[in-house]
This record gives C-alpha cells, sequence and structure tokens, in this order.
C-alpha cells in the first residue's frame, strides 16, 4: 500500500504552519512585482471574505481589510516541504519526493506496526498536524491512485484494493493533469470524470489518444502501477565540529579549519568533484549576550579542490571580517560541482593561475577593501563618472584586443567621492572656491541630466575652472547638484 | 535681436521630435518670433499642418527637410531648406526618388551626386550631431571638415551654405563650433545660429526620449547615451538666442537674413489637376457638355415639359460655372471612373454634397435628383470659394473598390497618382503599450495596463485614467505607475507613422513627385504621398475618394443571389418608389442590417416619424447626429410632424425653404438658403457662413458673420425677435448638420436595403453576412432577426455548405445555409479545397474527407465536428460527439497495426451533447446559433420569474414595473446623453432596451460591462410606440456558458 501526504493550499501553509495563529484568519499569498503583486493561493477564509484568485494587494485589502496578506516565501515554503519530507520518513524509509505540496510513503507493512489501514492514515495525519500541518492522506494500492485521493478527497481516505475506478470515479477528470491538448479532447468528447474516462474502450481510445490516452486511462481507473521513486538524500558535503571550549583566535579557529577542510576535500576528490563555492558557519558564544551565528561565504571563480588554499582564503577573510565573539561550533558546506577542465592555447599567452591570482585578490581585498577591488566597467549613461566594479576574471584573450585611440586631450582626475565645496557665484558665473580661490576663467555651463523616469532622477550644472592655488593655476572640473542645490568638485585637470 | 529659428523639427519626424507644428507655430507666435522652418526627417510630412497653423497666428513659414545623405564617413543627415518654387519642387522629387527606390518601411538615402542634381533653389545648414560637418570633424579631423564644406560650397554655392551652430550646453557640441566657426572663417562663409528644436517645453524631452526608445528598440533604462543629455532642444526666444551667441552676434543676425531669403510658401506648390483625353475636334467644355446632354436625356425625358425646362436651365447653369472655373476635366475624370465601373458591373454612387449637382446626377455620378428634391447647388459648387469640389464615390468594400483603384493608377501612371496618407497617432492603448515596454514592464504588467485605458465615447468626471487603473487594482500613487499614466497622456495624439488611406487619390498632371514627396505604399508598384487627405485639401489638391462601402457590397451581392436563385434581375435604379410595405416595416422601426437606420437611436425615432415616403427617409437619416439632439432640433420636428405642436416659421419667407421640414432647419442647405433669402447673401457666402460655423470654428469670424447676417435681415425687415430665432437655429445647427444631398445618396441605400430586405429576406441576408463585419449588430443578432421574419436558416454542413453562406432550395422557398467562413479558425482556402472535392464526389465517411481534403488542418475538422458540420457524414444518428470521436481517429495518424481495425462499435462510446453544450459549442465555433435561443430554453423559469419576453412589452401599459431579461448584444454610452448607458437585449422572441441612468451604471458597472446575460428591472416606458425600459435594478442572468458577444461602442 502506499500513503499520499497532500497539503491543501499549500503556499498558504507554509506561513500558517509556521503562524499557528494564522489559522484562524483569511490569509491570501500574493506573487509579481509590486504594485502589480496579485493573489496567488489563499485559505477558505479568505474565499469566504470574497478574497479571488488574480486580485491586487489594493483590491483585497479594500474588499477584505481583515486579511492577512503576504507575498510568496520560497524560503518558508522549502521549510514546509522539509517538514512534510520528514513526516514521511517517520514512517518508511522509502518516500517518494512527488511536489512540492505532496509525497507519497511505502505503507507496506505499517499496518502490521501501527493498526488497520484506516489507523495507519490517521497516525500519519496525525503527525502532520504536529509538524503544524494541515493534510489530506489517501491510502491506496498503487502511489497515483493515493495521489489523486488524497488531492480529491478530504481528510482521510482509505481505498480497498480493487475498488479504486469505483472510489476515483467521480473525481473531475482535471485532477489527472492530462496535457492541455488531451484535456481539451476530452472536454469535447464530454468526458468530465475519472469514470467516464475509465469507460472508454481502450483500443478505440489507444487510436485516438495513443499510448498516453491509455496510460491516462489506467490513472482514471486506479489501476497504473508504477515503481516508487524515493527519494535521495541530497549530496550534501558538510562537516561540522562542536569545539569543548570556546576559541577567540584564529590561529586554533584555522588548525580546526585544516581539518575540516581536508576531510569535505577528500569527500569531494572520491566522488571526482570540486568546489566553487564554501559556506562557513560559527556559532558564537557571548557570555553576555548568548549564543549567536556568524556566517561567511566565498566564493571561486573557478572549481578547485586544495584544501591548503581554502585555508589561506578562509584564513583572510576571516582577518578582514573577524567573528565578534568567541566560536563554540563550527559547521563548513562545500558546493559540489565538476572539476574545471581547462586547457589553455599552446601559442596564447600564460594567464595567472586561478588559485595564486584569487590568493592575490583576496590578500588585495584584504588590505583595500572588499568593494575597491575588481575592474572598472563603464557605464552607458550620461551621468558623470559612471562606472561599477565587477569582479576580476580572467577572459580568454580575444584575437583583437582593441585599440585606444590616440587622443590629445587633456587628462582628468577624478575626485571619488566628489569634493564638496562652497562656490561664490556672480551672474550665473562661478567666481570663488571658498575658501580663497578666485575663479580667473570658467567655461560653461555644461547642463546634464537624466534618469528622470525613475527616483535616482539627477540634473548637473558644470563648470570647467581656473583657480589660482597658491602661486599655481590649478584647472578643476566642478558642478552644481541641481537636485540638492549644493557644489561639487568633480576632477582636476593636469 | 530678432531671431528666427531656421532649424525646427516636428513630431511629423516620426519618433524624432515631440511637439506637434501647430504647437509649434503657436509657441513661436508666443515670444514674437517672426519666423520659423520647419525641418522634419526626410518629408515634408508635417509642412501643411504647420503652414495654416502658421498663418491663423500670424507667423511666416520655411520648409525644408533633412535629408539622409550618404558620405565617405557614412550616412549624415544634411538640413535643406526651401527658398522658392524650384527649390521646393527639387526638395520635393528628391526625397521621392531617395524613398521610392527603396522598399516601403526603409529609410532610403541619397547622394552628393543626388543633392548637386538637385541642389537649384536650396540652401544648406551644416547640421548638427549628425550632420555632415560634425561627422566629418568626428571622422576626419579638421581636414576632412574643411573638405566635406568646400564639396558642399560648391554643390549648393557659396551664397547657399551656412555654417550651423548650436548651444545646447554640451562641451563636445562647443568643441565642434570652435572648429566651425574658424572653418567658416577660414572659408568665408556665413555662421547660422540655430537651437535645432525637437520640442517646444523643456518638459517634453521626456517624450522624445520615450520615443528614442522606442526607435532604438531599448527600454530607458537600458538606452544609455541614446538619450538626451539635457533638454535645451526646446524653443528659445530670440533674447536666449542672443544671450547665449552673444560673441557671434553675426549667427544670429544671418537668421533673419536667411529668412527674408526663403520666399517660399506652401501656397504655390505648382499643382495642376491633369486634363481629360477628348476625341479630336472637341475641348474639354464640349466634351463635358456632350456626355451631360446624353445623361440628361436619359435621366430627365420621362418628366414633364416644366420639370424638363427647369432641369435643363439648371444644368446649363452649373455647366457655365464648372467651365468658368476651368473644372471641366474633374468631372470628366470622375466621370470616366464611374464609366469604368459601370461597364465593369461595379457598383458606384456618388455621396456628399456632390448629389447637390445635376451635371453629377445627369452623368451617372450620383443617383440623387437634385432638381426634383431642389439642393442647393452652391454646396457644392461656388464661385467665391475657390476651391476644387470634393466628390466622393462609393464602392462595395473589397476586390471591386481595388479594381476601381487599380484604373486609375494605370490610367494616370506611378507619379500622376498616388494614395493620400493615413497619419497613424498614439491613442489611448497603442500609448499605454509604448510607454510599458519602454519603462521596462514586462508583458504580464503590460498586459494587464494597456486595456485600463478607458475609451467610452462618454466620460465623467469620475471617469479618469487614474479611476480606471484604481479600480484595476493598480496603486496610482506608486511613482511608476504615475509615470506611466503622464506619459501616457503626453503621448496622445502624436502621430506615430504614416498609413496609407483606404481610398483617396491624388491625381496630378504631370510630375506629382515635385508637389509632395511620394513613398511606396504597402501594395506593390503603388505610391503614397507624404500628407493625409485633410492636408491634400487644404493644399488644394484635388482627390477623389473611392470609398469602399459595405452595404454597397451587399447591395451588389444580393442582386446577384436573386439573380443566381430566384432567376429574377433587379436594377436597384428602377425599385419601385414609395412601396408600402417597406414604410410599414420602417414604421415599426424593423430595420436591423438596413443601411443607416438600424442603430438602437435610429430605432427610437422611426415610430415616431412614421415615414411614409422617400423623402421622410432622407429626413430619417439626417435626423440621428449628435448635433440636433444638442440643438433641440429633432424634438420640435417630431412633435410637429406627430401634430402635437402647430406649424411656425421665423419669417413668412422663409416658408418655401423650411415647408419640407414643418418650419424646423434639418439640412445645411436650408441654413445655406435661409441665409440667402433672409440676409441676401450670395450662395457663395453662404457657404462661407457654413464653414465658419463648422468644426473648426473661430469667434472672430463667426461675429463678422453675425452683424453681416443681421444687418442683411434687417434691411429685409424681419422682426429682432425672428432674427434671433434664425441666428439660434444656425448657430447651434451648422455644425452638426447633414447635408441634404448626402442624406438623399444615403437614403436611396437605406430604402435599396429595406425593400431588398422585405423581398428578398434569405438573399439580403446571405449578403449581409458575407460581408460582415459591418453595421451595428453581430452575425448571432441578424441570424435570429431573419429567422423571426420566418426566414430558415440551417447550419454549416460540409456536404452542403460553401465558404461564403448561400441560399438553398426548401419547400419552394429558400432557406439560407451559413458558409464555412463562420466555422471559427477555419481557412478559406481549406473550405474552398473540401467544396472543390465535394463537387467530384460528396465524402461517405469522415475518414474519407479528412483524407481527400488534405488542406484540412486538425483544428477545422475538430471545428467542423463540434459545430455539428460533420453529422451528415455518418448517418442518420449520427450525433456531434460522434463525429468527434471519428475525427480523432481519421487524424490521429493510427499507426499500420491498428489502422485495419475497425471500431469496436459501430457508434462511439460518448453521449450526445446536451442542449446546452450544443449551445456552448455553437457560439465558440461559429459565434452563433442557428437553433433555438439560449433564452427559449428556459422560458418557464423566466415566466416564473416575472420576466416578460420582449415581443410582450409593447403590449404593456406605459408606466408599469417590469422585468425584462435577455442576452445583451448592444451596450452604448453615447457621447451626447451625459453619462446614460443604452441596453439592448435580446430573446427568443425579440429585442428589448433598456435605459441605465449614470447613478444606477456607476453602482453595477462591472455586472453591466461583463456580464453577457442581464436582468432589468424598471418602468415600462411605452411613447408613441417606442418602447424602453428605465432600469431601477440590474442583475446578472446566468443561464448559460455559451460566449454570446455583444456590440460595444465605448
Amino acid at each position: 500500500m502506499f500513503a499520499c501526504l497532500f497539503v491543501p493550499d499549500f503556499r498558504v501553509e507554509a506561513f500558517v504552519c509556521l503562524e499557528p495563529e494564522l489559522r484562524l484568519q483569511s490569509v491570501a499569498v500574493l506573487e509579481g512585482k509590486p504594485p502589480l503583486s496579485r493573489i496567488i493561493a489563499m485559505n477558505d477564509r479568505a474565499r469566504d471574505a470574497a478574497l479571488e484568485l488574480g486580485m491586487t494587494r489594493m483590491q483585497a485589502q479594500l474588499r477584505a481589510p481583515e486579511a492577512v496578506l503576504r507575498m510568496r516565501s520560497p524560503e518558508q515554503e522549502a521549510t514546509a516541504h522539509a517538514s512534510l519530507l520528514d513526516c514521511g520518513h517517520a514512517f518508511s524509509p522509502r518516500v517518494e519526493d512527488t511536489a512540492l505540496d505532496h509525497i507519497v510513503i511505502d505503507a507496506s507493512g505499517l499496518d502490521r506496526l501501527l493498526g488497520d489501514l484506516s489507523q495507519v492514515a490517521q497516525q500519519i495525519a496525525q503527525r502532520g498536524t504536529s509538524l503544524g500541518l494541515q493534510t489530506n492522506v489517501a491510502l491506496a494500492s498503487n502511489p497515483d491512485a493515493a495521489i489523486y485521493a488524497a488531492h480529491g478527497f478530504p481528510g482521510i481516505t482509505v481505498i480497498p484494493t480493487g475498488a479504486e475506478t469505483e472510489r476515483l470515479g467521480t473525481l473531475p477528470i482535471e485532477n489527472l493533469f492530462p496535457p492541455p491538448e488531451t484535456l481539451e479532447t476530452l472536454y469535447r468528447w464530454g468526458v468530465r470524470t475519472f469514470a467516464q474516462l475509465a469507460a472508454l474502450p481502450e483500443v478505440a481510445l489507444s487510436q485516438r489518444l495513443g499510448q498516453e490516452g491509455l496510460q491516462l486511462q489506467k490513472l482514471a481507473r486506479g489501476t497504473f502501477a508504477r515503481t516508487l521513486v524515493p527519494a535521495e538524500a541530497p549530496l550534501t558535503f558538510q562537516e561540522s565540529m562542536e569545539l569543548e571550549y570556546p576559541i577567540d583566535l584564529l590561529e586554533p579557529l584555522a588548525f580546526v579549519l585544516a581539518r575540516l577542510l581536508e576531510h569535505i576535500c577528500a569527500r569531494l576528490e572520491s566522488r571526482s568533484l570540486a568546489t566553487n563555492a564554501l559556506h562557513l558557519w560559527l556559532q558564537l558564544e557571548d557570555m553576555d549576550r548568548g549564543s549567536s551565528i556568524f556566517e561567511r561565504d566565498l566564493q571561486l571563480p573557478v572549481p578547485m579542490l586544495n584544501p591548503k588554499l581554502f585555508l589561506q582564503l578562509l584564513h583572510l577573510d576571516l582577518k578582514s571580517h573577524p567573528p565578534s565573539a568567541p566560536i563554540g561550533k563550527v559547521r563548513l558546506t562545500a558546493d559540489a560541482v565538476r572539476p574545471r577542465f581547462a586547457q589553455g592555447g599552446l601559442f596564447l599567452p600564460v594567464a595567472p593561475e586561478a588559485e595564486r591570482l584569487e590568493l592575490t585578490l583576496a590578500r588585495a581585498k584584504g588590505v583595500v577593501s572588499e568593494e575597491r577591488v575588481g575592474v572598472a566597467k563603464v557605464l552607458d549613461t550620461h551621468r558623470p563618472d559612471p562606472f561599477r566594479m565587477e569582479r576580476f576574471e580572467v577572459t580568454a584573450p580575444t584575437d583583437k584586443a582593441p585599440v585606444a585611440k590616440q587622443s590629445g586631450r587633456v587628462v582628468k582626475r577624478i575626485f571619488r567621492p566628489p569634493v564638496s565645496v562652497v562656490v561664490l557665484v556672480s551672474n550665473g558665473c562661478p567666481v570663488r572656491l571658498q575658501p580663497h580661490r578666485d575663479v580667473l576663467a570658467c567655461s560653461g555651463p555644461w547642463h546634464s541630466s537624466g534618469e528622470w523616469w525613475s527616483d535616482q532622477a539627477w540634473q548637473h550644472e558644470e563648470w570647467d575652472v581656473a583657480v589660482r592655488e597658491k602661486e599655481e593655476v590649478a584647472l578643476y572640473r566642478i558642478y552644481r547638484d541641481m537636485t540638492k542645490g549644493r557644489w561639487f568638485i568633480a576632477a582636476s585637470y593636469d | 535681436m530678432t531671431y528666427v529659428e531656421l532649424h525646427a523639427r516636428s513630431a511629423f519626424s516620426f519618433l524624432e521630435g515631440a511637439s506637434l507644428p501647430e504647437e509649434m507655430a503657436a509657441a513661436c507666435a508666443a515670444i514674437d518670433m517672426p519666423a520659423m522652418a520647419l525641418i522634419d526627417c526626410n518629408g515634408v510630412y508635417g509642412a501643411p499642418r504647420f503652414h495654416l497653423a502658421a498663418e491663423k497666428t500670424k507667423i511666416r513659414s520655411h520648409f525644408g527637410a533633412d535629408v539622409l545623405c550618404e558620405t565617405e564617413f557614412g550616412p549624415v543627415r544634411v538640413p535643406l531648406l526651401v527658398t522658392n518654387q524650384v527649390g521646393y519642387q527639387n526638395l520635393c522629387r528628391l526625397i521621392s526618388r531617395m524613398k521610392l527606390r527603396v522598399p516601403r518601411k526603409s529609410e532610403g538615402i541619397t547622394t552628393y551626386d543626388e543633392l548637386a542634381q538637385f541642389a537649384t533653389g536650396l540652401v544648406c545648414l551644416t547640421g548638427e550631431d549628425q550632420g555632415p560637418l560634425a561627422v566629418a570633424l568626428a571622422n576626419g579631423g579638421f581636414t576632412a571638415a574643411h573638405r566635406t564644406l568646400e564639396q558642399l560650397a560648391f554643390t549648393f554655392g557659396r551664397n547657399n551654405l551656412f555654417v550651423e551652430l548650436q548651444r545646447h550646453h554640451r562641451r563636445e557640441q562647443e568643441a565642434r563650433n570652435q572648429a566651425a566657426v574658424s572653418l567658416a572663417r577660414s572659408l568665408g562663409l556665413p555662421l547660422l545660429a540655430t537651437n535645432g528644436v525637437r520640442y517646444v517645453q523643456p518638459a517634453a524631452r521626456q517624450v522624445l526620449d520615450v520615443f528614442t526608445c522606442l526607435r532604438n528598440h531599448r527600454t530607458l533604462a537600458t538606452a544609455g547615451r541614446l538619450l538626451s543629455r539635457n533638454n535645451e532642444c526646446c524653443l528659445k526666444s530670440g533674447a536666449e538666442m542672443a544671450r547665449l551667441f552673444a560673441d557671434l552676434p553675426e549667427a544670429i543676425a544671418n537668421t533673419t537674413e536667411l529668412s527674408a531669403r526663403l520666399e517660399f510658401k506652401l501656397t504655390e506648390l505648382g499643382y495642376q489637376f491633369p486634363p481629360y483625353p477628348v476625341p479630336d475636334g472637341d475641348d474639354m467644355n464640349s466634351f463635358l457638355r456632350k456626355r451631360t446632354a446624353d445623361g440628361e436625356i436619359a435621366r430627365y425625358s420621362q418628366r414633364d415639359a416644366a420639370f424638363r425646362e427647369r432641369a435643363h436651365k439648371q444644368i446649363a447653369r452649373e455647366l457655365a460655372l464648372i467651365e468658368k472655373l476651368g473644372l471641366a476635366g474633374y468631372f470628366l475624370i470622375v466621370w470616366d471612373i464611374v464609366r469604368f465601373c459601370r461597364d465593369n458591373g461595379i457598383l458606384v454612387q456618388g455621396r456628399g454634397s456632390a448629389a447637390n449637382s445635376a451635371v453629377c446626377y445627369s452623368l451617372g455620378i450620383t443617383a440623387v435628383d437634385p432638381v426634383g428634391m431642389e439642393l442647393l447647388f452652391e454646396r457644392f459648387l461656388s464661385e467665391e470659394r475657390g476651391e476644387w469640389p470634393d466628390i466622393d464615390l462609393d464602392l462595395p468594400s473589397g476586390e471591386q473598390r481595388e479594381r476601381a483603384i487599380q484604373y486609375v493608377y494605370e490610367r494616370y501612371g506611378k507619379l500622376g497618382a498616388a494614395m493620400t496618407a493615413n497619419v497613424i497617432t498614439y491613442r489611448g492603448r497603442s500609448a499605454a503599450r509604448e510607454v510599458g515596454k519602454v519603462l521596462g514592464f514586462d508583458a504580464e504588467t503590460l498586459n494587464r495596463l494597456s486595456p485600463l485605458v478607458n475609451s467610452w465615447e462618454y466620460k465623467d468626471e469620475s471617469d479618469t485614467m487614474e479611476r480606471h487603473f484604481n479600480d484595476a487594482g493598480c496603486d496610482t500613487s506608486h511613482p511608476r505607475i504615475r509615470k506611466f499614466l503622464q506619459l501616457c497622456m503626453a503621448l496622445q495624439d502624436l502621430p506615430r507613422h504614416l498609413g496609407q488611406h483606404s481610398g483617396g487619390l491624388v491625381v496630378c498632371q504631370g510630375r506629382l513627385d515635385s508637389v509632395v514627396p511620394l513613398e511606396p505604399a504597402s501594395m506593390p508598384d503603388r505610391v503614397v504621398v507624404q500628407w493625409d487627405k485633410e492636408d491634400c485639401a487644404d493644399m488644394k489638391i484635388v482627390k477623389v475618394d473611392l470609398l469602399g462601402l459595405g452595404m454597397m457590397a451587399v447591395l451588389e451581392d444580393t442582386i446577384s443571389v436573386i439573380h443566381d436563385q430566384h432567376r429574377e434581375n433587379v436594377d436597384l435604379a428602377q425599385l419601385p418608389a414609395d412601396d408600402p410595405s417597406v414604410y410599414a416595416v420602417l414604421q415599426k422601426a424593423d430595420t436591423i442590417g438596413m443601411f443607416q437606420i438600424e442603430s438602437r437611436a435610429q430605432m427610437s425615432c422611426l415610430p415616431r416619424l412614421r415615414p411614409v415616403r422617400f423623402y421622410d427617409l432622407v429626413v430619417q437619416v439626417a435626423i440621428i447626429r449628435p448635433g440636433p439632439i444638442v440643438g433641440q432640433m429633432v424634438n420640435p420636428f417630431l412633435e410637429r410632424r406627430l401634430g402635437r405642436e402647430d406649424i411656425t416659421y421665423p419669417h413668412p419667407s422663409l416658408e418655401p425653404v423650411l415647408k419640407r421640414t414643418l418650419g424646423v432647419p434639418l439640412f445645411q442647405e436650408q441654413l445655406l438658403r435661409v441665409a440667402m433669402i433672409a440676409a441676401n447673401f450670395s450662395g457663395g457666402e453662404a457657404e462661407e457662413l457654413r464653414r465658419a460655423m463648422g468644426f473648426k470654428r473661430s469667434e472672430k469670424r463667426m461675429r463678422e458673420i453675425e452683424v453681416k447676417l443681421r444687418r442683411g435681415m434687417q434691411e429685409n425687415g424681419i422682426s429682432p425677435e425672428a432674427q434671433e430665432q434664425i441666428i439660434q437655429s444656425i448657430t447651434s445647427f451648422a455644425l452638426y448638420g447633414f447635408p441634404e444631398s448626402h442624406a438623399a445618396s444615403f437614403a436611396l441605400l437605406a430604402y435599396a436595403s429595406a425593400w431588398l430586405k422585405c423581398h428578398y429576406l434569405g438573399a439580403f441576408t446571405a449578403s449581409l453576412l458575407n460581408n460582415q463585419p459591418m453595421g451595428f449588430y453581430h452575425p448571432a443578432t441578424i441570424v435570429k432577426d431573419a429567422q423571426r421574419h420566418g426566414l430558415r436558416v440551417r447550419p454549416i454542413d460540409v456536404l452542403r455548405s460553401d465558404w461564403k453562406c448561400t441560399l438553398e432550395p426548401d419547400n419552394g422557398q429558400f432557406a439560407l445555409r451559413i458558409g464555412m467562413r463562420y466555422a471559427r479558425g477555419m481557412r478559406q482556402e481549406a473550405a474552398e479545397a473540401l467544396v472543390a472535392a465535394r463537387a467530384m464526389r460528396p465524402f461517405a465517411s469522415i475518414d474519407e474527407l479528412a483524407r481527400r481534403v488534405s488542406e484540412l488542418r486538425k483544428t477545422e475538422l475538430v471545428t467542423l465536428g463540434e459545430i455539428g458540420a460533420l453529422n451528415a457524414l455518418g448517418g442518420a444518428s449520427v450525433h456531434r460527439r460522434d463525429a468527434l470521436w471519428q475525427v480523432e481517429r481519421a487524424v490521429h495518424g493510427t499507426g499500420p497495426l491498428l489502422r485495419e481495425i475497425p471500431d469496436e462499435h459501430d457508434a462511439s462510446p460518448l453521449s450526445r451533447m446536451t442542449a446546452e453544450e450544443r449551445l456552448v459549442a455553437d457560439f465558440s465555433g461559429t459565434g452563433m446559433t442557428v437553433g433555438p435561443h439560449p433564452m427559449r430554453y428556459h422560458r418557464e423559469q423566466m415566466n416564473r420569474m416575472g420576466i416578460s419576453p420582449a415581443n410582450q412589452l409593447p403590449h404593456l401599459p406605459n408606466g408599469k414595473l417590469v422585468r425584462a431579461a435577455g442576452s445583451v448584444i448592444v451596450r452604448q454610452r453615447p457621447g451626447t446623453a451625459k453619462g446614460f448607458v443604452f441596453l439592448s437585449l435580446e430573446d427568443e422572441t425579440g429585442i428589448a432596451n433598456a435605459i441605465i441612468h449614470p447613478d444606477l451604471y456607476q453602482k453595477n458597472r462591472v455586472t453591466l460591462v461583463s456580464e453577457r446575460f442581464l436582468i432589468v428591472e424598471g418602468v415600462l416606458q411605452n411613447l408613441d410606440n417606442v418602447i424602453s425600459v428605465k432600469a431601477h435594478r440590474i442583475l446578472p442572468l446566468h443561464i448559460t456558458q455559451a460566449e454570446t458577444t455583444s456590440h460595444d461602442f465605448h
């Protein structure tokens, strides 16, 4: 026998299972970019409050002001799903992770442990309830019959072997989830229920809908036998260590990390895998505030498998981001990926070794801070000084490197961030940069503005000025931020 | 210092300018700029509108174009200004040549050689960012720029080349200016300051940025430096420009100097209408006289001598004026087109004011006798007006009209005839979609937002776009939504691209390409001018409108069906006049499908007007206009007609003019005659009066004319009260009045359609169904109406139906067989292949049908099965589901193993469709049902609910509380009805009308707009046999899932 555990209104239940007080309220889940997010799921109370799928937040608030509206949370759904799996595993090692909102358990032999089939079903349902999930449970002789029964009938359903066709017969044909085209054909034929599909002659049906039609019919009859596909525990490369006493220095931590890394790398190697991301999880023991969690992620540019390098990188990272309290527990997880297979061209210049490059970049980051290391990418906008730092990555050299145009223009040195300055203006032109820097000559104003469609709108009035500084003449680019009404020095000219 | 803007680009540069020419002219006048030059991209699209607006605002208008030209550094935009007529013609020919050698929608490019060829009369500027100077400087430096200027100076002459300077507060532009000034000095070329205007107000930069994104298929977030750097391309005053160019005063001074040199006016196009080729020994006048005389005999010989004399005199008078104005050629050309149509069996009829002309009637151009109807010739043509007459020809829409257009092309050649353009502008939804795209909204959001742009005709104060957004659950306080709304509004009515007008043809003697630039049209070998038909009329270019009229096609088809099936010949010109059976039907407002008199408003007027003769129909056609309701003319007329009000005249002298319309002026001709009689206006002056009062009315002109009217009436001794009454009726009415001649032309078609419907219902209904979409009602309503009138309508059947609806014998009568064109998704070629295969040998089974007609797709077979069109193929007991069962086997492509295995049972295991399922299938598969009306199945339930059938309502007393119900076939919210909504509900017995008060509408908006079936509860109004229910309560009625449709006039 197989048991299906199905959570109706799963997306709502994902919230309700963590906040049981919501069970007594109208709850609706929305999805989409605000302000155009729409309801995608709701509970019965919300339905009673006349909320409808597809309503926007504003419409829902107008229709049912008391309703609780939540944005869809994939994380909470994942947690709820994990609970569902836990519930299954509590009864059998053979649990099929069929969908987000339902699982199938191989219930063979459970009757000998837990009583008759309805008692088995009841206990499974109780287990679900204890995890905060309201479920439909159905037991049948094959996984699919159990799934359809759990979807179609509320509460607990037990279908004795041989009674599947009759018991499932009243269910609507859409519950079979046939492909849209097939569903359309069945509708046209006036086939609305499992029983009607079950009654069609087999040969004639296969002449019209092929094997797919026959399979659907077997499903509708509840006689489709298939092997359960038990969920395999995901392949995780995680090592953790609880320390006997908290450590507050990096050196002893490095010793612990080295052990964990070696272990993980050995496991990865045994499966011919490498990693491109390490996640460090530390439980901090603060005498005053109790325990807290400290996490760091280490992204690698290419898949690697070098525990020494990993240790150095983690060490550098922790040096620049030290934990705030002694460490009581360490957990290290590696994302498993296929190792890098790359061969450089014979006649191409040698690129730096990825591992060493990463180490160098990590050292640089430790010195100048993370956001100042990388490649500056110039942005396509009129906004002055537009660039963004991007992660430095070695790319395969192209045949034609762009040739910079020769230009006789003066060199501009940009102040980042721009320097705030007080400017005296006369007849619309700047005449002095305070303190005491008289403008000898000026050119401008140069007007530029942009991003008027967003809240990032900006408007500048720029001038190029020559000012006397001590005994020399200096050339500056200054601008007035028209939205703030303040002056800045943007750059100096050589 | 005076400054003239000589480089302004309007929204007619299509996505490269953001203000309309009218706005530019008005802004120009507002800042006291004496002149402005409109230089649009690769065309003079906005020139007529700019010219007219400039005349109105009393500024001088100059013209030119930014022409794309290929150079050694790539394409550049060369701004050219027109100095004289030769220059204008050269510019038009240059653009035409460039446009016509590339396919439609490609931009086309010219070369320096061509520029040299057409340089006479043109002044060249060195352009802006994409101009020849800027591009040469950027790519080849100073030397290349020098070379470019030398070349341009050689091409246009040193006096006709100006080095253009613009100052938009941009560094790179100023650097270029420095180079340009130095080059100009070294070459001795004059400098010219311009501001490269692309919009009037700085705020419109946002619209230009949106356009830039649309042009480059980007969003605002990804367009980067394609967008404007700032908003300096607005129109600036002379003082501002002088301040900007304080260091180069000559650049400003040169603008006025150059402006003075630009002498060309758009009134000097050099357009000439082509002469009509006549036989030796004749000139056009004599030839026209002969043709008119021939027609006069045919048209009037049956009439009495006095009438003939009157007609002859009128014709002579018209011919004299035509000769005097040199218009004989025009009449002959139109006559020639009409003759071609007649010779080729194409139904044709002139409409509009041409029906005032006895010459047109004699030549067969129009079908209304203006002498018999005492129509006013001056409405059509007058000496004072000095403009070309306007003759519109109605032709059957579709292929026949196409043949007539082809004939004109063949006759006048590619450069002698062209279609007028149709400027497509941004309207509600299109603006919303484009703005949404540019703001980066995803497809789903776009689909959600764009339908919210409301387009009901009537808009009350609460009917704002903001309100619709709120209703749909969009938060209008959100910045992105607000920006979206704001941009949608800003884009409204701006030109989007140039389309082709459906029927306007321009003909010209010699080269039309030197009058207005030509472009390729979407059809091969066709060209279209850059101006729309209003612009052509404003520029006094003669056009002939060959308009497609669905009803003409219906009439033509009906006559052909009558000939084929009834073996009778019907000649529309010989229909029995004033047939009482026709008028009996009209008086009952039983007019569904009839031309011009089928609308809800017409139907509510017919029982009160009770037409008994043709002239009543002319009045009927004219009376339902938005204006007379506003002008309080309909009610007095109907009251007098019903004998409830005395017939009086503002002055006894006006009795002859107003007698026919019971003292109430209803037609434009009457208005003209009133002015002529009461105030001694000449015919031409009266027509001027009508125009002054028309749509483009000007307060000043109206006041001038009113003074003149009063003076004339004073001279004729008309009392001040009567004067007031006359002026009141003229001013309130002139805006909306119909020309009597036009009404008469349409009334002829209305009568013909009514006569054919009364006498040949089957043929008429078949033709009406074959020419959909047209008219006021959906095919489902037309079919139900025909059935109620006794026509048997049979469903689509693959053994009998053609592509079109046909008639088939039925017990000595004819039944209508619905054609396969009504099977949703059916393609004409598949249907025709089926008919051809059937003609060889009928099909014995669905299998055979699928095998023999390989053109049929599975979806088509399935639809045919669903709507019962295959039932006849399987024997007597086959039902739709049996057919669908067989279709699935026939199309599934069973493998060889199973192919030979017969079905286990002869019949399918599927159950028969219920009546409801059949209804749903009928409506989803054909949009109609030939079986009982959905309401018929629920009549008992309706009776229990106290719902009266539509045909019972006329028998109930006025004021009784009633309930009516049915499928909503029409929803209307006319602009003139102050927010009232009119519903038409159809049941199996007929149509019930309901009136919804604005308050009730607001309360039940969703129900009223979205429900297919409604119950309306309210007070029955039965006034003069016009029946309607004044609703108190609206309820949805859920009786079927069938997707019935309504015609909503939003």
